[in-house]
C-alpha cells in the first residue's frame, strides 16, 4: 500500500489533524471576540470527517494489514468512528456559544480534534501499542477539556480526579498488555495473539494469564466507569464543563468497549469462561449500584453520570452472552447511547448557560429545582429532554427501546436468565428517577414566568441528537444491519 | 373500504388535542377544553362508523404496518375492541364536558385537559393495538397519565404521595406483565424457528395477537401457564385485584373527574381488558407441576382472585366516611366481579367474555355517574365527608335522582323472571350482575360442584346493596348536618349526570342479548372449545348454559335481587329510618366494625411490624413510612429500602481522590477473587 492509498484510506484522521493543527494556528491571528470563527471550522472539519466515512462505505468494507498489521477499516471501525465524530460534531456545535468569547478557544477545538483523533485509532487499531497510543491520546486530550473552566474550582478537582484515576488505569491497563506481550514471545498484533491462544490455551489459562486478565479489566472498567472503577466518573461528568460531560459519557467511554471487544473477544476468547464470570457480575452490579445510586441525586449531571454508569452495565453484558445478536445489540447500544447521552447533557448544558446568563452568580445551575416548570419556560427545550431522558429509560420508538431489546433479548437467548431478570428490573426502576424530572418539567410551577430562549447553535446540536434518537426508534432497520455487519468482524 | 382508511384517527385526533391545549390553552376559554372535546367527539363518531362497519360485515378491521424485524405496528377492531372504543370515546367526550364546569374555576385548566387528552389517546392505544408489545407501550403510556393526574394538585402532598403510590404499585404489575411478554415472545421464536429453520419469513409478527392465536397449541403448557400467570400479574396492578388494589383508594386525591374517567370508567378496566384481550391463551393454560409445585390452571386463579376482591373490597366499602372512597373501593369490587366472570371461562367459553365485557361497559356508564354525582355534591358542599353531608336532596334535585338511579344500577336491583324477548328487566347492573352470579358462576358451580366462586359473587352482591345505598341514605336524606348552603350544579354537569343516568337504567336491558352475539363473534367457538381442551377442560354451549340457568331452583334465581333488596332495606333500617342505632355497631367497641374500618390492620401488620420494626431494628435504614396499608407498606419498604440504600451508597462517593484509587485497587482485587472461585470450582 502505497502513502497516497493510506492518506486516502485515513482521510478522516488526516482531515481532523489537518484541521487541529490549523484551528491552533487560525487563532493566533485571532481576537477573542472573533475566536467563535474556530467552532464552525472545527464543525466543518468533523462533518467533512464523517462525511468521508459515510462516503467511504460503512457496510462491507475490509481492509487490513494497514501500516505493520497494526491497523484495519471494517465495519466495526467505521461504526464507531462514525459514532465518535457525531458526538464531537454534536458537543462542538453546542460549545459554539457555550465559549463564545472565551480567550482559550483555540485549544478548546484542538483538543477535541485531538481527543476525536484518538477515539478514531483506537476503533482502528489491531495492534494492542497502537491501541493504547490511541488510548493515551483521547485521554490527555480529554484529562485537560476537563479542567477547561479554570476558575472554576469544580471543573479543576473533576479534572486532577479524572487523571489521577486515569492514570492509575492507564498503569494497569498497560501492565496487563504486557504480560499479554510477555506470554506470547512478544507478539502485539491481535490476529497473531488470538492465532498464538487458541492454539496454547494452557499459557493463558496460567495464573499469569488470569493476571494479565485481571489488570485490563480494571483498566477498561474505569474507561468504561464499570462499578467498582466508576468512583471518579459522577465527581467528574458533574465538575466538568456539561458540553465535555457529553463527550466523556458518550465519546470516550464508548472507545473502551471497541478496545475491549477486540482485546477481549479475539485476542483472548481462549478464557471467554473467565471473561464471561468476571462480566457478569461486574455487569450486575454496575446496572444496579448505577440505577439506585441515580434515584437519590438531585444534581442532573450527577443523574445522569449515574444514569450513564448503569447503561455502561447494560453494555457489559455483551461480555457474558459472546454471541453475534448480543454484539449487535451492544454495538447499536453504543451509538444510540452516544444520541441519547449528548442530547440529555447538551440540554441541561443549553439550560445551564441560559440561567447563568440571567444571573451569573446562580449556583448549581443543574439542581432538579431549576427544571421546575421548565414546561412553561422553554417548551422545545424540556420537550427535547424529556425525548432523551424516555429514551434513556428505553420507551418505545426511541433510540433506547430499540437497543435495549435487542440486547436484552440476546442475553434472554443466551438463557442468562438471571442476568436479564436484573436488567430488566433496573430497567423498571430507572423509569422513575427520568420520570421525576419529566414530573418536575411538566407538573411543577416555574420559579419564574419569563421565557427562556434557547441559543441557535445549542438548538440545533439539539435537534441533531434527537433526529438520531428517534431516526433509531422509529427506522431501526438499517442501523440493526449496520451493526450486525460490524458484530460480524469479530466472527463469534 | 373509508373507515379502514380513518381509524388511525382515532387515537391520534386526541393526540393533537393533546398538544394543541398544551401550546394554546391557556389563551382559550375555559383552558382550551373544547379542542379535546371536539377531538374525541370526532373519535366518538370514527368509533361508531367502525362499530356499523363490523356489525354489517361481520369483518373485523385490521391495519398494521412493519416496524423492525419480526416487530410491526397496527389496528385491530374486532368486536371486542369495537365495544370498548366507543364506550371510552363515548364516556371519555361525557367526563371532558362535565369537566368544563367542574374544573372552571381552577387555574391549571389546561395541563388538566392536555393531560387527559392524553390520556384518551394512550387508552385508545390499549383497545386499538393489535399486537402485545404496542398493548404494553400504550398500557404504560396510561400508567404515566394516571400518575400525572393523581398528581394534579400537586401542592397537596397526600396527591403528591398517592401519586407515587399509584405509579410504584402498578409498576408491580407492569414488571410481570413485560416479564410475560418477554417468555412469550421467545416461546413464539422458538415456535417459528422448529417451522422454519432456515429463517422466520418475513411479514410474520411474532407479537401479533392473530399470530399468538393461531400458535397456541405449539407452545410449551408450562410455558403457556407461566406467561398468563404474568399477564394476570399486570392486569391485577392496573384493575386493582387483590392484593395490589392498595393504590386505587388513595389515587382518589385526584380530581373527581379524573377518579370518574380514569379510575373508574377506563383505565382501571385496562386488565379486564388485557384478560378478555388474550382470553384464547388463558383458557389453554392448564394446571403445570412446576419444580414440585402444582401452579394452577390460570382462568382458576384469576377466578378466585377476582371472587375474593369482589367481597374483600366490599366489606372495606361499607365503613368508610369518605364518599369517593366508598366508591374506590366499590370500583375495586365490581372489577372483581369482572374478573370472576372471566374465570367462568374454563366452563362456559367466550359467554365469560361476553358477560365481563357487559358488566364492564354497564359498570363505565353508572360508576362515572356515581363519580360525577359525588364530584357535583363535592363541589357544591365543600366536603367528601358523608358525616357532614345529609338531606341535600330537596337542594340538588337532579344530582339526587341521577345518583339514585345509578345506585339501584350499581346495587343490582331489578325485576326477577320477568323477560321480555329474553331479556331480563332491571337496572344495567341487574342485568349484567345477575348474568355474571347465574349464567356464569352458578353455571360454573354446576358443573364442576366448586360453589366458592358462587359464595363469592352472592356475598359481594349483599354488601354492595348495602354500602350504596348507605352512601346515598347518608347523602341525600336526612337533617342536614352542615351549615353551608348546598346549591345545584351548572347544566353541563347536570346534562352530562342526566344521560350517564339514562344509561345506567336502561343500558343493560336494551342490548343484553345482541351485545352478547355480537362480542362473542370475537372469537370463533370452535378454536375456544379446542383450546380448552388444551387444559383439560370441557367448554359447554350456550343453550346448555341457559339450560342450567333456567333449570336452577327459584331460591338461586332470586338470590343475586334479595341480596340487592335486601341490602337496600338494611342500609334504610340503619341510615334513613336509623332503627339500629349507628353509634351501637359502628364505633370502635364492635370487633368487626373495628377490624374493617382499620382495614385488616393491614397498616399494623406491614408498617409496624414488618417495615418498622425489621426495616429500622434490622437493617437501620431510615425511611418514612406514611402510608397505611398491607402491599403498601412492602412497596413503601422497598423503596425507602433502595432510597435508603441510595442515600447510604451515596456516602460511599467521598470525593477524595485516595479513596476512588484503593475502589480501583480493591476492584482489582475484587476480580481476582471472581476469578480464583473459578478455579477452586
Amino acid at each position: 500500500m502505497n502513502y497516497i492509498e493510506l492518506a486516502s484510506e485515513f482521510a478522516p484522521e488526516l482531515i481532523l489533524t489537518i484541521g487541529a493543527l490549523a484551528i491552533m494556528m487560525i487563532g493566533l491571528f485571532l481576537a477573542n471576540s472573533q475566536k467563535k470563527v474556530l467552532g464552525y471550522l472545527a464543525t466543518i472539519f468533523l462533518a467533512v470527517a464523517s462525511l468521508v466515512i459515510v462516503y467511504r462505505g460503512i457496510y462491507d468494507i475490509q481492509m487490513e494489514g494497514i501500516l505493520a498489521d497494526s491497523l484495519t477499516i471494517d465495519p466495526m471501525s467505521q461504526f464507531f468512528k462514525l459514532t465518535f465524530l457525531v458526538v464531537s460534531l454534536i458537543v462542538v456545535i453546542a460549545s459554539i456559544k457555550e465559549y463564545d468569547g472565551h480567550s482559550n478557544q483555540d485549544e478548546y477545538y484542538t483538543l477535541i480534534l485531538l481527543g476525536t483523533i484518538g477515539m478514531m485509532v483506537v476503533a482502528s487499531a489491531i495492534d494492542i501499542v497502537t491501541m493504547f497510543i490511541g488510548f493515551e491520546l483521547a485521554s490527555l486530550s480529554t484529562y485537560a477539556l476537563a479542567g477547561f473552566n479554570k476558575k472554576d474550582p469544580n471543573s479543576l478537582e473533576a479534572a486532577v480526579k479524572y487523571f489521577i484515576i486515569g492514570a492509575l488505569s492507564s498503569a494497569l491497563l498497560l501492565f496487563g498488555l504486557s504480560y499479554i506481550y510477555g506470554m506470547s514471545g512478544g507478539l502485539t498484533n491481535i490476529s497473531e495473539l488470538a492465532v498464538f491462544f487458541n492454539n496454547n490455551p494452557a499459557v493463558l489459562q496460567s495464573p499469569m494469564g488470569i493476571i494479565a486478565l485481571m489488570l485490563i479489566v480494571a483498566g477498561f472498567g474505569f474507561k468504561m466507569a464499570l462499578v467498582p472503577f466508576h468512583m471518579w466518573a459522577p465527581d467528574t461528568y458533574q465538575g466538568a464543563p456539561t458540553v465535555i460531560s457529553a463527550l466523556l459519557a458518550a465519546g470516550s467511554k464508548k472507545m473502551a468497549f471497541v478496545a475491549a471487544f477486540r482485546i477481549l473477544l479475539i485476542a483472548m476468547i481462549a478464557i471467554k469462561i473467565d471473561i464471561a464470570m468476571v462480566f457478569m457480575i461486574l455487569a450486575i452490579i454496575t446496572m444496579t449500584l448505577g440505577n439506585v445510586v441515580a434515584l437519590s441525586q438531585r444534581s442532573l449531571k450527577r443523574m445522569l453520570a449515574y444514569s450513564s454508569v448503569a447503561q455502561a452495565g447494560y453494555i457489559s453484558m455483551v461480555f457474558v452472552v459472546m454471541s453475534p445478536e448480543a454484539l449487535t445489540g451492544g454495538i447499536l447500544y453504543v451509538m444510540s447511547h452516544a444520541f441519547m447521552k449528548t442530547g440529555a447533557f447538551i440540554a441541561v448544558a443549553a439550560l445551564g448557560y441560559m440561567l447563568l446568563k440571567e444571573n451569573s452568580n446562580a449556583k448549581d445551575v443543574d439542581h432538579l429545582d431549576n427544571f421546575a416548570g421548565l414546561g412553561k419556560r422553554s417548551p422545545f427545550l424540556a420537550f427535547s429532554i424529556m425525548i432523551f431522558l424516555f429514551a434513556l429509560a428505553g420507551i418505545p420508538f426511541t433510540a433506547g427501546f430499540v437497543s435495549k431489546f435487542i440486547l436484552f433479548l440476546s442475553v434472554l437467548e443466551g438463557g442468562f436468565y438471571l442476568l436479564v431478570i436484573f436488567a430488566i428490573l433496573n430497567s423498571a426502576l430507572s423509569l422513575y428517577y427520568y420520570a421525576r424530572v419529566v414530573k418536575y418539567m411538566y407538573v411543577l410551577p416555574p420559579s419564574s414566568d419569563e421565557k427562556l430562549k434557547v441559543p441557535g447553535t445549542y438548538a440545533v446540536a439539539i435537534l441533531l441528537a434527537i433526529i438520531g434518537v428517534l431516526a433509531i426508534g422509529i427506522v431501526p432497520e438499517p442501523f440493526i444491519n449496520w451493526a450486525a455487519s460490524a458484530a460480524n468482524v469479530l466472527g463469534l | 373500504m373509508a373507515v379502514d382508511n380513518i381509524v388511525y384517527l382515532i387515537p391520534a385526533l386526541p393526540v393533537l388535542a393533546f398538544v394543541l391545549t398544551l401550546a394554546f390553552g391557556k389563551k382559550l376559554p375555559s383552558g382550551g377544553g373544547y379542542i379535546p372535546i371536539l377531538a374525541i367527539a370526532i373519535s366518538c363518531i370514527i368509533s361508531v362508523m367502525a362499530f356499523l362497519q363490523i356489525y354489517n360485515t361481520g369483518i373485523p378491521i385490521e391495519v398494521s404496518a412493519h416496524w423492525f424485524s419480526v416487530l410491526n405496528v397496527g389496528i385491530l377492531i374486532d368486536p371486542l375492541a369495537s365495544v370498548m372504543l366507543m364506550m371510552v370515546t363515548f364516556v371519555s367526550l361525557l367526563i371532558h364536558i362535565y369537566a368544563i364546569g367542574y374544573m372552571a374555576h381552577d387555574p391549571g385548566k389546561p395541563r388538566y385537559f392536555a393531560e387527559t387528552a392524553l390520556f384518551t389517546a394512550a387508552m385508545l392505544g390499549v383497545v386499538l393495538a393489535d399486537n402485545i408489545l404496542q398493548f404494553f407501550i400504550a398500557w404504560e403510556l396510561v400508567g404515566l397519565c394516571s400518575y400525572l393526574l393523581i398528581g394534579f394538585w400537586f401542592r397537596k402532598p397526600t396527591a403528591a404521595a398517592a401519586a407515587k403510590k399509584a405509579f410504584l404499585t402498578t409498576r408491580v404489575g407492569d414488571v410481570l406483565f413485560l416479564a410475560g411478554i418477554v417468555i412469550l415472545y421467545s416461546s413464539m421464536r422458538d415456535v417459528f424457528l422448529e417451522r422454519f429453520p432456515a429463517g422466520i419469513p418475513d411479514g410474520t409478527y411474532l407479537l401479533q395477537f392473530s399470530t399468538i392465536f393461531d400458535n397456541i397449541s405449539h407452545i410449551d403448557p408450562t410455558n403457556l401457564t407461566i406467561i398468563t400467570l404474568l399477564f394476570f400479574g399486570g392486569a391485577v396492578g392496573k384493575s386493582g385485584q387483590f392484593p395490589l388494589h392498595v393504590w386505587l383508594p388513595d389515587a382518589m386525591e385526584g380530581p373527581t373527574t379524573v377518579s370518574a374517567l380514569i379510575h373508574a370508567a377506563t383505565m382501571v378496566t385496562a386488565g379486564v381488558y388485557l384478560v378478555a384481550r388474550t382470553f384464547p391463551m388463558f383458557i389453554a393454560s392448564p394446571a403445570v407441576e412446576l419444580a414440585g409445585i402444582t401452579i394452577p390452571a390460570t382462568l382458576t386463579v384469576v377466578a378466585y382472585i377476582g371472587g375474593f376482591t369482589a367481597l374483600f373490597a366490599s366489606t372495606m366499602g361499607l365503613v368508610m366516611n369518605d364518599i369517593k372512597r366508598v366508591l374506590a373501593f366499590s370500583t375495586i369490587s365490581q372489577l372483581g366481579y369482572m374478573m370472576l366472570a372471566l374465570g367462568m371461562g374454563s366452563v362456559i367459553g367466550v359467554a365469560a367474555v361476553g358477560f365481563a365485557m357487559f358488566h364492564l361497559i354497564n359498570h363505565a356508564f353508572f360508576k362515572a355517574c356515581l363519580f360525577l354525582c359525588a364530584g357535583s355534591v363535592i363541589h357544591s358542599t365543600g366536603t367528601n365527608d358523608l358525616r357532614e353531608m345529609g338531606g341535600l336532596m330537596s337542594k340538588m334535585k337532579i344530582t339526587g335522582i341521577t345518583m339514585l338511579f345509578s345506585s339501584l344500577a350499581l346495587a343490582g336491583i331489578g325485576i326477577p323472571f320477568l323477560k321480555i324477548i329474553g331479556t331480563p328487566i332491571g337496572t344495567s347492573g341487574f342485568v349484567s350482575k345477575d348474568a355474571i352470579i347465574l349464567e356464569g358462576s352458578y353455571v360454573f358451580a354446576n358443573v364442576t360442584h366448586d360453589w366458592i366462586p358462587f359464595a363469592f359473587g352472592v356475598l359481594a352482591a349483599l354488601l354492595t346493596a348495602i354500602y350504596t345505598f348507605r352512601l346515598w341514605f347518608m347523602a341525600f336524606t336526612g337533617k342536614p348536618r352542615q351549615e353551608r348552603h348546598p346549591h345545584e350544579s351548572p347544566a353541563t354537569m347536570t346534562g352530562v349526570l342526566s344521560i350517564l343516568a339514562v344509561f345506567a337504567l336502561v343500558f343493560g336491558m336494551l342490548t343484553f342479548i345482541p351485545f352478547n352475539i355480537f362480542v362473542g363473534h370475537t372469537y370463533d367457538h370452535h378454536e375456544i372449545e379446542e383450546l380448552a381442551g388444551l387444559a383439560g377442560n370441557h367448554v359447554i354451549g350456550h343453550d346448555e348454559i341457559l339450560d342450567i340457568a333456567h333449570h336452577a331452583s327459584p331460591i338461586i334465581t332470586l338470590l343475586p335481587v334479595i341480596v340487592g333488596v335486601g341490602g337496600l332495606l338494611l342500609a334504610w333500617v340503619i341510615y334513613n329510618r336509623r332503627w339500629i342505632s349507628v353509634a351501637s355497631i359502628g364505633n370502635m367497641r364492635n370487633p368487626l366494625f373495628k377490624i374493617l374500618a382499620k382495614r385488616y390492620y393491614q397498616h399494623e401488620i406491614f408498617i409496624e411490624l414488618i417495615s418498622l420494626k425489621f426495616t429500622y431494628g434490622v437493617l437501620a435504614l431510615a425511611g418514612e413510612f406514611s402510608d397505611r396499608k398491607i402491599v403498601d407498606g412492602i412497596i413503601d419498604g422497598i423503596s425507602s429500602f433502595i432510597i435508603g440504600g441510595a442515600e447510604v451508597l451515596k456516602k460511599i462517593q467521598t470525593g477524595v481522590v485516595q479513596n476512588y484509587a484503593t475502589a480501583t485497587v480493591l476492584g482489582v482485587g475484587l476480580i481476582a477473587l471472581i476469578l480464583s472461585l473459578r478455579w477452586v470450582i
